[in-house]
């Protein structure tokens, strides 16, 4: 019984985190890119969310779409300032812009806010339901809802629209893609502000139950990248599941032995899979690792 | 020999007036300023400065963003401060054990993570430094966890302290010089062409002979002794043992530094350091977001000026004060090469998916021959090139050379046993010289310093293609007709037996295509067995005694030009037009 509490709450967690990897593999598949500020982006929107809160003390539903938007116009920026004038030089050096970009929106939102935790309001209510003695919050049935509506609408988006299909086209090969009339540039631009929003949503979905601080921005990352690293790359299935089993580790792993020996376990394993199976658990999209 | 000829033949560089007012600016600086606070600084800086030193190996020399050396730094820190609060350890001790310490753990991470591409090796290397960090906060009986141990003691060296002030700032300094004096030498010269090479292009490299894994590794290694060296200097400064040390913004700092003072250049990383560890105090009237003016400085030099503030410089200088070519040196001779041999093929087999490119090739070229290889666009020419140069796998079959079984050896081994090949797609390093981009393949040959010896062969050879008169300048200003005699220069260089050509006459012109056939045909008179994919009959039947014909991964004719050219088989599925019009595109 206690083993499915637990999972429950991880996979509340885990849900959150697959919004983080969604936009991650998104901006990776797109070009060829890490963007390390991806963390940084999940802290920035939780943080958004504690201060709009500040000035209407609304429910978090209300405040999920505003966030997403703006978050989205932070990600047009992300793409602009860091991306695209580095689009033509090895992928090494936007690693290194989004680092620098990160910086300071850490520290942008530490001088802001401060370095303590805050926490964004719950969703919908702060209460839990309860049924053959396990308690789930109903924030983290919402967590689960939202996220699996933002994921399945990526999906939706990616394999249905034509928007998608020029989404995916720039991400297989630029090049060609821009030679068949995709306005590649716009396609990389979007494909930045749709990641950006789901961080954002993610920090907002975060922030409630398990607070925010400016420095989180590294764990998410790290996480996020963990995930995709299980996963499997270009794959959103692959992140999904892999953000999954992250969050699994932390949850139920953790209460098992403890926080820093599941931590210790979950790297073990991802350098596992680098070495037996570099191409992720579910396999990788395409291009090599190794 | 002057102090000067003797400094520069052992750095294999000339010795930069700038870089010596700028040290010896540095120098008087502590002199001038004076307080304990400003000595503490510079003391930093020195300690930061030998890290990112250390850090240019895998970073800059070796192309890989290693986001480990704040782990190796940290690690070392906590290395030495452990040893001497609990075991009462001097530096003597604690120093040497920091090092090696580090230098194991590069080892054990090298292990999965150094074979990983570009960010997935990046990203490797960060969360083993998250492991490090996690280990040093939860391991408390040892590390102090959280807290970390206080009250490290001042540094003491074989019985004697070195106080805080001066005498630390003294011994971290004659540090930093001799830690920079090693990395120049170890990556100067010859080293610092073929490191380029290795890390612009790697698969010309391996083709060239070099073992690029192995380099990869030492400069791993290289970089975790200096981050390990640093850290110890460093435990002995703030006299902490904290996690601290772990934390992402040490590695962030080191990163900086190198991007910002110039990711190859050891002047790059004291500049960077100095500059670094003062911006807090340039900065200080922006209060708490002085960090974020920090991330500005590092995004606006990556986009701005990727190759760093000496890189910039040296761009400046080229463009400002352009100092005239060198005389062209002298030609010398190439290295003997190893002994002609017969190349066998049996039953060689690549399938792309459902693809098969290359369907039971069987083929023997005798030592001293010269054979071109025809046929349409995807009958798997490259694809066979690529399999005897150890590029590219074949699914079965088997390749021998002098003999032995090369299948599933790396490119650089067979390279070592005589082969060397060009690409269809040039692979030259285009901000390089001519000249370099030669010699820099006959970097095993010669040694690590001996640069001069590598560039008279070079010479020799370019003269040989009748490009020598371009020798200093880049590639990449060359048109294509004189590139690819340069990559053929190149592949010659280690003195190969075999001699794997694709398509070295496409993009020359008439006259540049007669010029390089009596090359190549003087090539094989001296006894260099030649293997030319080609499109263009009329330029192969100028120096070749047999051609190939390739369709659909299988031999379809194999014999004497005229042969060949007159064969039903071979009009049906590649001439049906006249010869000598083939097409210049792969």
């Amino acid at each position: 019984m206690e083993l499915l509490q637990l999972t429950i709450n991880g996979v509340a967690l885990g849900a959150a985190y697959a919004l983080v990897a969604l936009g991650f593999v998104l901006i990776l598949n797109a070009t060829g890119a890490v963007n390390f500020a991806q963390g940084d982006l999940v802290a920035a929107g939780g943080f958004l969310a504690v201060a709009l809160a500040g000035l209407a003390p609304v429910p978090g539903i209300l405040l999920l779409p505003l966030v997403a938007v703006l978050m989205a116009g932070v990600g047009l920026a992300v793409s602009a300032i860091a991306y695209w004038p580095l689009r033509d030089r090895p992928p090494v050096s936007v690693f290194i812009s989004t680092i620098a970009l990160g910086i300071i929106i850490q520290n942008g939102l530490n001088g802001l806010f401060g370095a303590e935790p805050r926490s964004a309001p719950p969703l919908f209510s702060g209460g839990y339901v309860e049924f053959f003695g396990l308690v789930v919050p109903h924030q983290s049935l919402a967590i689960m809802s939202i996220a699996a509506l933002l994921v399945g609408g990526v999906h939706v988006l990616l394999t249905r629209t034509q928007l998608g299909r020029m989404l995916r086209a720039t991400a297989q090969d630029r090049e060609i893609a821009a030679a068949l009339g995709v306005p590649v540039g716009a396609m990389v631009a979007l494909t930045f502000s749709l990641a950006a929003a789901l961080a954002g949503v993610a920090g907002l979905l975060l922030a409630n139950q398990f607070f925010i601080t400016p420095t989180h921005g590294t764990d998410f990352i790290v996480k996020a990248y963990i995930a995709v690293v299980i996963g499997g790359w270009g794959r959103v299935g692959g992140a999904l599941a892999g953000a999954m089993l992250v969050a699994l580790f932390e949850t139920v792993v953790a209460a098992w032995a403890d926080y820093a020996v599941a931590t210790g376990l979950l790297y073990a394993t991802m350098l596992a899979i680098l070495v037996l199976r570099p191409q992720g658990l579910f396999g990788e999209a395409g291009g090599r690792r190794a | 020999m002057t102090v000067r000829n003797r400094v520069r033949a052992w750095l294999g560089r000339d010795i930069n007036p700038l870089l010596l007012a700028g040290a010896i600016g540095l120098a008087a600086w502590p002199f001038l300023a004076g307080d304990a606070y400003s000595l503490r600084l510079l003391t930093m800086a020195g300690i930061y400065a030998l890290a990112a030193i250390g850090y240019q190996f895998i970073f800059g020399h070796a192309g890989a963003l290693s986001l480990a050396q704040g782990a190796f730094f940290g690690f070392g820190a906590y290395v030495a401060g452990i040893m001497s609060v609990r075991m009462g350890a001097g530096f003597e001790v604690t120093f040497p054990a920091a090092m090696a310490g580090s230098a194991v753990l590069a080892a054990l991470v090298a292990l999965p993570a150094l074979r990983l591409r570009s960010h997935y090796f990046a990203l490797a290397t960060l969360g083993f430094g998250q492991v490090v960090l996690l280990i040093a906060v939860n391991w408390e009986n040892v590390t102090g966890g959280a807290n970390g141990i206080p009250n490290v003691p001042v540094l003491s060296l074989f019985g004697g302290t070195v106080g805080r002030g001066w005498p630390m700032l003294m011994l971290v300094w004659s540090l930093v010089a001799i830690g920079a004096l090693v990395a120049r030498r170890l990556t100067g010269g010859l080293t610092g062409a073929a490191l380029i090479l290795m890390r612009e292009q790697p698969m010309a490299a391996e083709a060239a002979g070099i073992d690029i894994r192995r380099i990869r590794f030492a400069a791993f290694l290289l970089s975790a002794l200096y981050g390990g060296a640093a850290g110890a200097l460093h435990v002995h400064t703030v006299r902490v043992v904290s996690p601290e040390v772990l934390e992402f913004p040490v590695m962030v700092m080191l990163l900086a530094i190198a991007v910002i003072g110039g990711r190859t250049s050891v002047a790059g990383a004291v500049v960077g350091a100095v500059l670094l560890i003062h911006l807090p105090e340039w900065f200080r009237p922006l209060e708490r977001y002085y960090l974020m003016a920090y991330g500005a400085v590092l995004l606006a030099m990556i986009v701005a000026a990727p190759w760093g503030l000496m890189g910039s410089l040296r761009h400046a200088r080229r463009r400002w004060l352009p100092e005239p070519d060198p005389p062209l040196p002298a030609a010398g001779p190439t290295q003997a090469g190893p002994s002609p041999a017969r190349l066998e093929i049996m039953g060689l087999t690549r399938h792309f998916g459902g693809v098969r490119a290359v369907d039971g090739i069987d083929l023997v070229v005798e030592p001293g021959e010269s054979v071109g290889i025809v046929g349409a666009n995807g009958s798997g020419k490259t694809t066979v090139l690529n399999m005897i140069a150890g590029t590219d796998r074949p699914d079965s079959g088997h390749i021998g050379w002098a003999g032995t079984e090369i299948v599933g050896l790396p490119p650089y081994r067979i390279n070592r046993a005589g082969i060397a090949r060009s690409f269809q797609t040039l692979k030259l390093v285009d901000e390089m010289t001519v000249l370099d981009n030669v010699a820099a393949a006959a970097w095993r040959e010669f040694g690590r310093t001996d640069r001069d010896s590598a560039r008279a062969a070079a010479m020799g050879l370019l003269q040989q293609l009748d490009v020598a008169q371009t020798a200093w300048r880049p590639c990449g200003a060359l048109p294509p007709g004189l590139r690819r005699r340069v990559e053929i220069a190149r592949a010659l260089i280690g003195g190969p037996a075999l001699l794997l050509l694709d398509e070295p006459a496409a993009g020359l012109t008439a006259a540049e295509r007669d010029s390089l056939a009596r090359t190549l045909a003087a090539l094989n008179a001296d006894g260099t067995t030649v293997v030319v994919v080609e499109h263009d009959l009329a330029f192969l039947e100028r120096f070749v005694a047999r051609i190939v014909c390739f369709d659909q991964g299988r031999i379809i004719a194999d014999g004497a030009p005229a042969a060949v050219r007159a064969d039903p088989g071979v009009i049906a599925a590649w001439l049906g037009q006249p010869p000598g019009e083939g097409d210049d595109h792969g």
